[in-house]
């Protein structure tokens, strides 16, 4: 019938609605979120100041941190082309420390504290010159160029009274200046301001006494003088920490050299200053040591803070010379410092934060200057309490969305994915936001290896005492023990860092799985605590999730295996694992007979080069009688020296643990990420899902519509009722004139119709029969969900029943309004309502000519056409609505296994990119 | 299946049970299940086609455990290189004890030829029990190495007694455990547990490892454990691990113990996935009441009982114009046609033509039909049998519908057809009517000549004119038109009676029509798919015996 084409109007409409349950549109759109808050990341990165921030945060050195930079290298490199020749030109300068003074302190400040111990300079140059940071340290520059060039007139005096000194500074290096001169000529000055302000911070660890003079000099606005305390200072530093790093570890000194580097080089891209941030951190210790040594020397370093102050003073010179005398203010001074040059859009509660960070820090630094000259006595720093929060906060939210992540749907992965939340919300609540809540807390030292490589043997020979259990039985450790000095318990035994675990005083069979023993022994030294964790590879697989969890808590992993199991595959799991995260890692070799020693000791260390593990810190235990849990002193020597060592050296402790912990806030970055992707392919799947239910759907709709329409409907039993009506004559009788009417056979009538009704039923069962079959097999294929639900809901027949019942009375209605009928045959034929809507329907599922022509005749043309399309339209919602009540059952079981937020993974993206600016 | 028959005929019956079940399944159990348990078939095939006088024995276990060492102890001869780095052997080595007959075997364990070595067994006097060992060094499973080299998983699933070699510091390795031991539980028969370096600790500890091995093991469903403390270094425990082996040796049953184990796991995790259950209960044939109905059903999807019905009322209306009473006719026309006042008189013949049309199936219902056939046939079925006798319903279900059509327009009535009697009955009315005007010429002659003397009627009609004939003609007239009405009553019955007698006819050929097609379409395919589930069923009991 054409009538149900002359209606697209509504049978559109009805469409519309079929759709409405559909929701392909929200996995569309929330794939493109994700995208978008991706697309942001980097481009807002390199612009805002955010990125300043997340840098100026960045005080304790990182050789991690430029791989932060890298996205915004790309972006800067274009500006930092002519910086890098001016980089170079450092690199000869560095051969002699007094000559080269002069060149870093107009250029780069940072390198200042570094260029003032030879040794340490020595080895810096190389290292500077081979590694990746140099890269990214030009863009420092070019950076630091951008920001004052905004803020244009203000910084640039102070940085013309920096390059005036310098040159004189530099008379004795001639070569130096030309050289310095040649990388930015155009914009020299406002890497002068960034220098200088540098320097101030690389003066920090410098004495007060020198502070009024820094004071005068500022007031001055002179380099004369600034000169002349920088000559004095250099020397002087340079004497001392040369002394003191060489005698303690040239490495430490170096680390931290580098480390500063590190950072001043990423941060340096966004805002120069914070740079000079770190570059002062890793100088304070060495700083301190130094007035421990020689307070005069220190004190040179001060006139840098002087020149800085120069510098700064247009930009924020009070905060800044505030902030000079203490070290660890340094730091915030710096954030301060940039946020100043650059004239960015730093965070309210940053620069708010910084304030009171810089008062704050004066308090700090005094205790620093004071106690550092006791050595192996705790030091705890808190992090700037803005910059502390900041960070906080920003772990918490990234907590908060990670927790809130469901995965509803059973996927393959889907464990996996599980795990991974489940591991990144224990990392971050047992070690994460305590770590950077207490950043000095003593350091974690986790012992880890396979079952029977001697672990607990190894803590309790560290230990002196039996805390943990040892035996031939495997496994033997099934909770893990925490051996610490007597000191460091309170730390331990309260704070959040493990917090799930419950503390217990002693090993028992009964305790519970997620306990911690917590023992002390004056034996090993403060500031460090050994872990004893289960094993990663026994038949009791839950030992694997502590470890793993005692691993994800740690600051140092001190890998043990033996000479028997060095080549197991689980051992080098772990070990790739520690490497993807950037731990901080020893690795113990025990169990190693002596006479096979080198064979043995030799193999090994070429497979750790193989998986380039060959730097690591490696200590070799040979085997011998354990007696009463314990082996011969004698084979801890290295051990424990490296211990002590660690405990002494707070710097490299904190440096050990900064890493590692930002190895694990670097780990974030992709697996935060990867959960979102996981959640956006669960998010997809259950688009996918569901779009197989209404494709199925719309498919039965559309056999339906194609059926009736192409009037395979009128076949069987209705056509033989159809020949029955029209051949018994019934129908010709229905046309009966008006007064002599006989009634048509009501049986054959209900038969009849009863006839269509049945025929159209079974059309919309056996549509939903295969729409359910069709959607079972194609959700078979992927997930579990379709269990019970390959046929159509039990009580469809008998809604189907109803509703062509239902709509036969619609027709019947239709037909029997007033008006239908034409108005020149009512006088003359009386039509009967029953017969006639039994032959509109007919025609309307008929594709014969007949029907039509009698409809046509009967009703005129225009009328037939509008009461087809509402006949149509109608049958069509009412399938419709029996159909979306089909679907439901799948969108229902879909909603039971859990829907998985679609805001979800933005909110993922966000928090990772928040937790980067808090960085 | 010859080889079968020469074993024990337990192994025989289930290894023919397994291949039935693998052949029966394929498609409907998982592929991987599938693969193992066809592969299980290939190995099963192929050693025992392999000398049966020797048994292979392998030496498994981690690195660093002392597989070689203990191999090189056992054979007496440094055989297989030992070292310390790690790991050290990575190709699997053999020692032959009696080497004839053992080449194929050999071959077909892929052990290169520089690592066969052969006891003469002239030089083992003392050793003759070992007579027919196939001793195997494998390299590790649990290194780095082995990531990417399955040889020792190859070789520990060929094997037929596997003795793994643990360590005091190893023993409880989950690599060890869960990939092998576990997965193996019920190959104790064929499995030893060596705690080699027992030399590294004092008599109390080795007595408290065996111990916890021995309950770590049964942990894994290793019902009786045999642990073996070993020192390869000072030899103890050697001796009577040669015991344990030149056990199986002799007794020269490992290789089906092995494989009846093997069959066992795989019977697990078929029964896991197809339980047996009561699907042996489910109907392996379509018994006669579901055949009816799916008849009944298919019927009403042509429309059989309506089809009939049309019929005998075409019949009906048709008849009537041959067989009433052409008065009776005359009248009704006269009280005027519907159609011809609508204008659409030229409609008329029309409709009476569509009583022509063929019979045709409504596919919706057809589909329907079969849906509720294999539905009440499958309840209760393995979900992925009961799809596949879906399937097999349905297989034809498309072309269904047209056959039905087809079977049936050939027993179709023809609606349009006149019986001879109608024609004959009709001419007999015209008779009538004829003798009906010819008694009404009659009578008006009558009246006419007879009663009012019009004139005079020749003598040849006198018999007409003559007005006493006059109450008898009159009498008989009217009686012709009685009889012409009776008549047409009576014949409408005829048509009625011979209407219903041949819906009969019509109904039961068209059934016995659609029950044909319904057999050889729909009922055919299901019983062959509910043949091979029963089968299938059958094989799976047989193979758990």
């Amino acid at each position: 019938m054409r009538s149900a084409g002359d209606a697209p109007e509504s049978v559109g409409e009805q469409t519309l609605n079929f759709r409405a349950i559909r929701d392909d549109d929200d996995p569309d759109r929330v794939a493109d979120e994700p995208e978008a808050v991706r697309r942001a990341d980097p481009s807002s990165d390199p612009e805002a100041e955010p990125a300043g921030d997340f840098f100026a945060f960045a005080r304790p050195a990182s050789h991690d941190r430029p791989r932060v930079g890298d996205t915004e290298d790309d972006l800067d490199d274009p500006d930092t082309l002519d910086p890098e020749p001016a980089f170079e030109t450092l690199e000869p300068t560095s051969a002699e420390p007094s000559d080269d003074f002069a060149p870093f302190g107009r250029s780069d400040d940072t390198f200042r504290p570094f260029g003032q111990p030879a040794p340490a300079r020595d080895s810096f140059t190389p290292y500077r010159a081979a590694e990746p940071p140099v890269d990214n340290f030009t863009p420092f520059r070019s950076s630091g160029l951008r920001p004052p060039a905004d803020a244009a007139p203000s910084p640039a005096p102070p940085a013309d009274a920096g390059s005036s000194p310098a040159p004189s500074a530099e008379a004795g290096s001639s070569p130096a200046p030309s050289a310095h001169e040649e990388p930015s000529p155009e914009v020299a000055d406002v890497p002068w301001a960034t220098s200088g302000v540098r320097g101030g911070e690389a003066g920090d660890p410098a004495a007060v006494v020198d502070f009024e003079v820094i004071d005068a000099d500022t007031d001055d606005g002179e380099g004369d003088d600034l000169e002349d305390l920088a000559h004095d200072a250099e020397p002087g530093i340079g004497e001392p920490a040369s002394v003191e790093t060489g005698s303690l570890e040239p490495d430490g000194t170096e680390t931290d050299g580098t480390g500063a580097d590190g950072t001043g080089t990423d941060s340096a891209e966004p805002d120069g200053a914070e740079t000079d941030g770190t570059g002062t951190d890793s100088a304070e210790p060495d700083g301190s040591v130094i007035e421990g040594t020689r307070g005069t020397t220190t004190d040179g370093s001060a006139p840098h803070g002087a020149t800085a102050d120069g510098s700064e003073a247009d930009a924020e010179l009070e905060g800044v010379t505030a902030d000079d005398p203490e070290t660890d203010t340094g730091l915030v001074g710096a954030r301060e410092v940039d946020a100043g040059l650059d004239g960015a859009t730093a965070d309210d509660p940053e620069t708010g934060g910084e304030v009171e960070g810089a008062g704050g820090g004066g308090e700090s630094g005094d205790a620093v200057t004071g106690e550092p000259a006791v050595p192996g006595q705790l030091v705890e720093v808190d992090l700037p309490d803005a910059a502390a929060q900041a960070l906080t906060a920003a772990l918490d939210a990234l907590k908060e969305a990670v927790a809130d992540l469901r995965f509803g749907l059973d996927l393959p992965g889907s464990e996996e994915a599980r795990q991974a939340q489940e591991e990144i919300l224990t990392q971050l609540r047992d070690y994460v936001l305590p770590r950077v809540r207490v950043s000095a807390a003593p350091a974690l030292i986790v012992i880890a290896g396979s079952t029977g490589a001697g672990k607990s043997t190894l803590v309790n020979t560290l230990a002196e005492k039996n805390v943990s259990r040892t035996g031939v039985r495997r496994p033997t450790t099934g909770i893990p023990v925490l051996a610490c000095h007597p000191d460091d318990r309170g730390w331990f035994a309260g704070s959040d860092l493990l917090g799930g675990l419950e503390r217990i005083e002693r090993q028992s069979r009964e305790a519970a799985p997620d306990s911690l023993v917590l023992v002390t022994t004056e034996r090993l030294p403060q500031g460090v605590a050994l872990l004893d964790t289960p094993d990663i590879d026994s038949v009791v697989e839950e030992h694997h999730e502590i470890a793993r969890r005692m691993l994800d808590a740690a600051d140092l992993w001190v890998f043990v295996t033996t000479a028997s199991r060095y080549a197991d595959a689980p051992a080098w799991n772990l070990l790739r694992l520690a490497k993807e995260r950037a731990a901080r890692i020893a690795i113990v070799l025990s169990r190693v007979q002596p006479k096979t020693r080198d064979v043995v000791v030799k193999h090994f260390v070429r497979m750790l080069t193989e998986y380039g593990l060959g730097e690591v810190e490696r200590f070799v235990i040979e085997e011998s009688a354990v007696a009463d849990g314990r082996l011969p002193d004698g084979e801890m020597t290295e051990l424990r020296m490296w211990l002590a060592e660690l405990s002494v050296d707070e710097e490299r402790r904190a440096q050990a643990v900064q890493e590692t912990l930002n190895g694990v806030l670097n780990s974030f970055r992709t697996r935060v990420p990867a959960l979102a992707r996981y959640l956006e392919g669960q998010v997809a799947f259950r688009g996918e899902l569901r779009t197989d239910v209404d494709a199925a759907y719309s498919g039965a709709l559309a056999h339906i519509e194609s059926a009736v329409r192409g009037g395979t409907l009128l076949r069987g039993e209705v056509r033989a009722r159809w020949q029955d009506f029209a051949g018994s004559g019934d129908l010709t009788r229905s046309f009966q004139l008006r007064k002599k009417r006989r009634p048509v056979p009501p049986e054959r009538i209900t038969a009849f119709r009863a006839a269509l009704r049945t025929a159209l039923e079974s059309l919309i069962t056996s549509a939903a029969h295969q729409a359910a079959d069709e959607v079972a097999a194609r959700w078979r294929r992927r997930s579990e969900l379709a269990a019970g639900l390959d046929r159509p809901s039990d009580d469809l027949a008998r809604r189907t029943g109803r509703a062509v019942a239902a709509w036969q009375e619609y027709v019947t209605e239709l037909l029997s309004t007033d008006g239908v009928t034409k108005r020149s045959l009512s006088k003359v034929v009386s039509l009967d309502t029953e017969s006639l809507s039994l032959l509109f329907m007919v025609g309307l599922f008929s594709a014969d000519e007949l029907p039509q022509k009698l409809l046509k005749g009967l009703l005129g043309a225009e009328a037939l056409r509008s009461i087809s399309a509402k006949a149509l339209s109608d049958l069509r919602a009412r399938i419709v609505m029996l159909f979306d009540e089909e679907a439901m059952r799948y969108v229902r079981a879909l909603d039971a296994a859990g829907i998985p937020d679609e805001a979800a993974a933005t909110r993922l993206y966000q928090a990772t990119y928040n937790l980067e600016v808090a960085r | 299946m010859s080889i079968y028959s020469v074993t024990k005929p337990g192994l025989g019956a289930r290894l023919a049970a397994l291949s039935k079940v693998v052949e029966l399944g394929q498609g409907r159990l998982e592929a991987k299940l599938l693969d193992d348990a066809s592969q299980l078939l290939t190995r099963a095939g192929e050693r025992l086609k392999l000398s049966s006088d020797h048994t292979v024995v392998a030496l498994a276990g981690g690195t660093g455990s002392g597989k070689s060492s203990l191999f090189n102890a056992i054979s007496g001869l440094e055989l297989s290189p030992t070292g310390v780095r790690r790991p050290t052997t990575a190709r699997t080595h053999a020692c032959v004890w009696g080497l004839e007959g053992a080449g194929p075997l050999l071959d077909w364990l892929q052990i290169q030829w520089r690592h066969r070595f052969a006891r003469a067994s002239a030089l083992d006097k003392g050793e003759s029990q070992l007579h027919g060992l196939v001793l195997l060094d494998l390299p590790d499973h649990d290194s780095i190495r082995a990531l990417t080299d399955p040889e020792a998983d190859r070789l520990i699933g060929l094997a037929d007694m596997v003795v793994w070699v643990l360590d005091p510091q190893k023993y409880a390795d989950a690599s060890t455990h869960r990939r092998y031991v576990a997965e193996l539980a019920g190959h104790d028969a064929v499995t030893v547990f060596a705690l080699n370096q027992s030399d590294k600790l004092s008599t109390e500890e080795v007595a408290e490892l065996v111990i916890d091995l021995n309950d770590l093991l049964r942990r894994e469903g290793v019902s009786q454990p045999s642990v073996v403390p070993t020192s390869a270094v000072t030899g103890r425990g050697i001796d009577s691990l040669k015991g344990v082996i030149a056990d199986a040796v002799s007794k020269r049953r490992a290789a089906i113990q092995r494989l009846d184990a093997d069959v066992d796991r795989v019977e697990r995790r078929l029964e896991q996935a197809m339980p047996v259950g009561a699907a042996l209960a489910a109907p392996s044939s379509v018994d006669a009441a579901r055949r009816v109905g799916l008849t009944d059903a298919l019927c009403d999807a042509v429309g059989v009982p309506a089809v009939g019905e049309a019929m005998e009322s075409v019949y009906a209306s048709r008849s009537a114009s041959w067989i009433s009473w052409p008065f009776a006719r005359m009248a009704s026309a006269m009280s005027g046609d519907p159609l011809k006042s609508l204008r659409l008189g030229d409609l008329r013949e029309e409709i009476r033509s569509l009583a022509d049309c063929a019979v045709t199936a409504q596919s919706a219902e057809v589909d329907n039909a079969v849906q509720a056939l294999s539905d009440g046939l499958t309840v209760g079925m393995n979900e992925v049998w009961r799809s596949s006798v879906h399937h097999a319903a349905r297989s034809r279900a498309g072309q269904l519908p047209q056959a039905l059509s087809d079977e049936l327009s050939e027993v179709a009535p023809r609606l349009d057809r006149v019986p001879l009697w109608w024609r004959l009955l009709k001419v007999w009315q015209y008779l009538l009517v004829l003798a009906f005007v010819a008694g009404l010429a009659w009578v008006g002659f009558a009246l006419v000549f007879g009663v009012f003397g019009a004139g005079r009627v020749p003598d040849s009609l006198a018999l007409f004119g003559d007005a006493a004939t006059l109450p008898w003609v009159g009498l008989m007239t009217a009686s012709l038109l009685g009889l012409g009405a009776l008549s047409a009553v009576a014949s409408r019955n005829f048509v009625a009676l011979g209407a219903a007698s041949e819906r009969d006819r019509l109904e039961r050929e068209m059934r016995r029509r659609v029950g044909a097609v319904a057999e050889s379409m729909v009922v055919e395919p299901v019983e062959r798919e509910l043949t091979r589930h029963h089968e299938f069923y059958t094989a799976m009991k047989a193979l758990s015996g």
